[in-house]
């Protein structure tokens, strides 16, 4: 049992998915869901079309390359049964995915920074610009910060008296 | 060998299919049509064709009935008498004839009628010889018509007839009827003949084929002959006889010992010694069937004799053979084809007999030193007298001896299995021969996949160091990262700094929408202006609302438009006259202006506007009088077309043309000024005079006096009317001068 890479998105395919197309010049094309599998029927390009993981890496949208890539190859030579070996890889493939998936969010973060930046001072300069629509002048001559106003309320006679029972 | 097959042979069909069958054939494969129009040739032609053709079909269809059919002179002797013994020979070849007459006959007719035909000069004539000889060859198949049928009759027996290969090993089997012939052969064949209590159940040949020795032998079973003279034996009996007499066989001639079948030994006895010429050549065998019933040595001394008699005369045949006196064994034997006691030693015996004669006939021909000039052993010319034997070294011996020691003590899975509760139940540990670092490995389970991965594509010798390295690489770039991430913040904004932006962008929006409603209906929908404020929206509180969002104090504001608009009720001035505190100018003033603006009722109005000359503070003007004068210096020369000096009614025109605000406007200023040190007596008397004034309210005006003030540019002497272009602008002292 192998977990295969799905031809158009990349995604994993579980044994028991997906469909198998063996063409004539025997190239194998495993797809993850009818979806995929029909968007290669009509000659979709998988780098062109957005959702793929081939379009977000050739794009810089997600990480290409990385050593944590390295760990998982393919062997087609079989290595001879070793407990130990055994118990260290199962918790090896614990770590590398947990720092492969950090790089990964690291990568996307580290991308939307620059956006991320230039938002900010997008949004000072509005606000500096734009107090006036919610702050009179004179208000923002006695408090030059660039809150909005407190909201002076008149408290008349009567509530006060009002209050008192609850006092006591 | 030829195969002797008589079921190809086609069927014959009686006189009358025979007939319709060719003249149908005959309308359908010549043309049809014909008119008496065409040329002779052509008639003659389309007669001559059909006569050909149907003569053609016959000949045919004759033709291949006589050839299929057999011919007695050249198929062997035994299928011609064979068919002889059933069909009559003579008969059979009358028949025969008489078809190749038929068709000589056919032949014939058809020539002469071609003859004719040539010289056949109308179509009707033509025509008719046709006719004629259609006719004929009719009749003459007619009359052959029960020699069809009777030849149709044998080729549907002779299809029936078993198809015995005369040149083959064969076994026959003969004796008196009942004796066992058929349960004998049903025992060594797989022949399925029918076994009865009644005598003459088999009425014809049967055949069928036994092994032995890797070769084929037909055994055929023949009815059951009684012992009669020639003469008197029906067909039946003559098909056994026939096969004994033609067949090159070996034969079987069973002896009914206990007498069951109904016929004494001595009558058995006596058949064989009446067709013992029969076997003449063939390898004998008597067969004592039925002991079950009677053994042999139970049977009494005639009885025995007999047998002897017949073993003996067997054994003649025996030594006539081969020369070498066989045992005598080989010549008598006992059987029970009930319970299968002996049948096979039987067979063998008659099998391996004919083989051994089959065999030396053979050597004798000339054919064996063929075969015999084919085959050639080659040995090594010894040459010496040493004896050399194979040599097959010390080691493989005791492998051989070892593995066949090992192969019995060997346990095998299967033998496991079975132990431990057979296939169902067991399942063989495949794991069991595994060669590993350690034993208690065996039955370890590795998963194949984890979270999404291969585990196989992980496994590696050194994936310890690599992960070492790995996270020591991790630890690194996050201490990098971290440092990075602190640069970055600080310039966020704070939650405050976020609500605020928040509603300047709400703000926008609206500002947006709402410039976008106005833009799109303003040419299409007609608006109420603001000023009618349908949906009363435009009222102080809200005012005030807005104000204090804004950080304002509103207060004042809603002070000031309650005092500016239209007091509805008498307690209103009132409360305004509480309110108002420091904030209000002159009583006179006010008072004043409330009275002219009550007195401004020759024109209605839904707002009352207080009097042009009332201060308004923030405008920068300090009293009514200088607002006046403001007011004069900007509007002079308008009120100069006013009061320009016409016959009045010109000047009444005149002041009609300008708006209400101004006439108002002009008395105010007057008033003004009369309050001040210019005076306007004369002007103001004047304006009396022109104007019709209401009566009421005015204040009295005082003696007029010529104004010394005013300079000569003001007002032009009476009643000169003044050339407006040389009017001189007017100059006021400046507003500074007045206290």
């Amino acid at each position: 049992m192998r977990i295969e890479k799905c031809w158009f998105c990349s995604s994993t395919v579980y044994p028991g998915h997906g469909i198998q197309f063996v063409r004539n010049d025997a190239k194998i094309f495993r797809f993850c869901r009818s979806k995929c599998h029909k968007n290669f029927k009509m000659k979709r390009n998988p780098r062109k079309v957005k959702w793929t993981k081939a379009y977000r890496r050739l794009h810089g949208k997600d990480m290409t390359q990385d050593s944590t890539f390295e760990f998982e190859r393919k062997r087609n030579r079989p290595e001879r049964y070793d407990r130990n070996l055994a118990e260290n890889t199962l918790k090896a493939i614990k770590k590398i995915d947990k720092i492969r998936s950090d790089r990964a969010s690291d990568h996307i973060k580290n991308r939307l920074k620059t956006g991320k930046v230039q938002r900010q001072k997008e949004a000072r300069k509005q606000l500096e610009q734009g107090i006036h629509l919610v702050k009179a002048p004179l208000a923002l001559a006695q408090d030059s910060s660039l809150h909005l106003p407190k909201i002076k309320v008149n408290v008349s006679q009567a509530q006060t008296e009002e209050n008192r029972p609850m006092e006591e | 060998m030829v195969q002797y097959n008589f079921k190809k042979i086609t069927v014959v069909p009686n006189g009358k299919d025979f007939v319709d069958i060719i003249l149908s054939r005959t309308q359908r494969q010549t043309p049809t049509v014909v008119h008496k129009g065409y040329a002779i040739s052509r008639l003659r032609q389309f007669y001559m064709r059909k006569v050909k053709y149907t003569q053609q079909n016959f000949h045919e269809k004759l033709s291949t009935i006589i050839e299929e059919f057999p011919r007695l002179d050249e198929i062997h002797p035994f299928y011609a008498d064979l068919l002889h013994v059933l069909y009559n020979k003579d008969h059979y070849k009358l028949a025969l004839g008489q078809i190749n007459t038929a068709r000589n006959l056919i032949s014939k007719i058809a020539k002469d009628y071609v003859k004719l035909l040539k010289y056949g000069d109308s179509l009707y004539r033509c025509k008719s010889l046709k006719v004629a000889a259609l006719g004929r060859m009719c009749t003459v198949i007619k009359r052959i018509g029960p020699s069809l049928a009777y030849l149709e009759q044998i080729r549907q027996h002779m299809a029936r007839l078993p198809s015995i290969d005369p040149n083959t090993r064969t076994i026959l089997i003969c004796g008196y009827p009942n004796v066992g012939k058929s349960s004998f052969m049903n025992k060594i064949t797989r022949a399925d003949v029918d076994v009865q209590p009644y005598a003459f159940t088999t009425k014809s040949l049967f055949v069928g084929h036994t092994d032995y020795k890797y070769l084929r032998y037909q055994v055929i079973d023949t009815p059951g002959i009684l012992d009669r003279p020639f003469e008197d034996r029906n067909i039946i009996e003559m098909c056994s006889i026939t096969a004994l007499a033609h067949l090159r066989a070996a034969v079987l001639f069973f002896l009914d010992i206990s007498g069951s079948c109904g016929y004494s030994i001595a009558q058995q006895a006596a058949l064989f010694h009446s067709i013992k010429s029969l076997f003449m050549n063939k390898p004998l065998i008597i067969v004592c069937n039925k002991t079950d019933l009677q053994p042999l040595d139970g049977i009494s001394e005639e009885d025995r004799k007999l047998v002897t008699e017949m073993k003996t005369e067997a054994m003649k045949t025996v030594i006539g053979q081969g020369g070498e006196p066989e045992n005598e064994e080989g010549v008598l034997l006992t059987m029970s084809t009930l319970t299968e006691d002996g049948v096979i030693a039987v067979k063998n015996a008659a099998c391996e007999r004919l083989l051994n004669q089959r065999v030396e006939l053979k050597k004798k021909s000339k054919k064996m030193n063929d075969c015999r000039n084919r085959f050639h052993v080659a040995l090594p010319k010894p040459r010496d007298q040493k004896e050399r034997p194979p040599c097959i070294p010390q080691a493989v011996l005791e492998a051989k001896t070892k593995q066949a020691e090992e192969e019995k003590k060997r346990k095998t899975e299967k033998d496991l299995e079975e132990e431990n509760g057979g296939a169902g139940v067991y399942s063989a540990s495949l794991k069991k021969n595994y060669i590993l670092a350690s034993d208690e490995w065996k039955e370890d389970v590795l998963p194949e996949i984890l979270d999404g991965h291969n585990v196989y594509d992980f496994i590696d010798p050194d994936i310890l160091l690599r992960l070492e390295e790995l996270e020591r690489e991790e630890g690194l770039r996050q201490a990098e990262e971290e440092a990075d991430d602190f640069e970055m913040d600080g310039e966020e904004l704070s939650p405050e700094e976020q609500e605020a932006l928040a509603e300047i962008r709400k703000k926008k929006n609206l500002l947006i929408q709402q410039h976008r409603m106005k833009k799109s209906t303003a040419e299409s929908r007609p608006v109420v202006p603001r000023k009618f404020d349908t949906d009363r929206k435009f009222t102080t509180k809200r005012m005030g609302r807005q104000l204090s969002t804004l950080g304002l104090d509103p207060s004042l504001a809603i002070n000031r438009a309650r005092s500016k608009s239209r007091g509805r009720k008498r307690e209103r001035s009132v409360e305004r006259g509480e309110a108002d505190g420091g904030d209000t100018m002159d009583i006179d003033g006010n008072q004043e202006s409330k009275k002219l603006r009550l007195r401004s009722m020759s024109r209605s109005r839904s707002r009352s506007r207080p009097p042009i000359t009332e201060v308004v503070p923030g405008e920068g003007l300090k009293d009514s009088a200088q607002k006046s004068y403001s007011y004069i210096e900007t509007k002079a020369p308008v009120l100069w077309e006013t009061f320009h000096w016409k016959d009045g009614q010109a000047l009444r025109h005149e002041i009609k043309l300008c708006s209400g605000g101004e006439r108002s406007f002009t008395f105010s200023i007057f008033a003004a000024l009369m309050f001040s040190d210019i005076d306007v007596d004369l002007v103001a008397r004047r304006l009396q005079q022109l104007l019709p004034l209401p009566k009421t309210g005015l204040p009295p005006l005082p003696q007029p006096t010529i104004p010394t003030v005013l300079k000569p540019g003001l007002l032009p002497p009476f009643p000169s009317i003044p050339n407006l272009s040389s009017a001189p602008k007017v100059t006021l002292p400046p507003l500074s001068s007045f206290p």
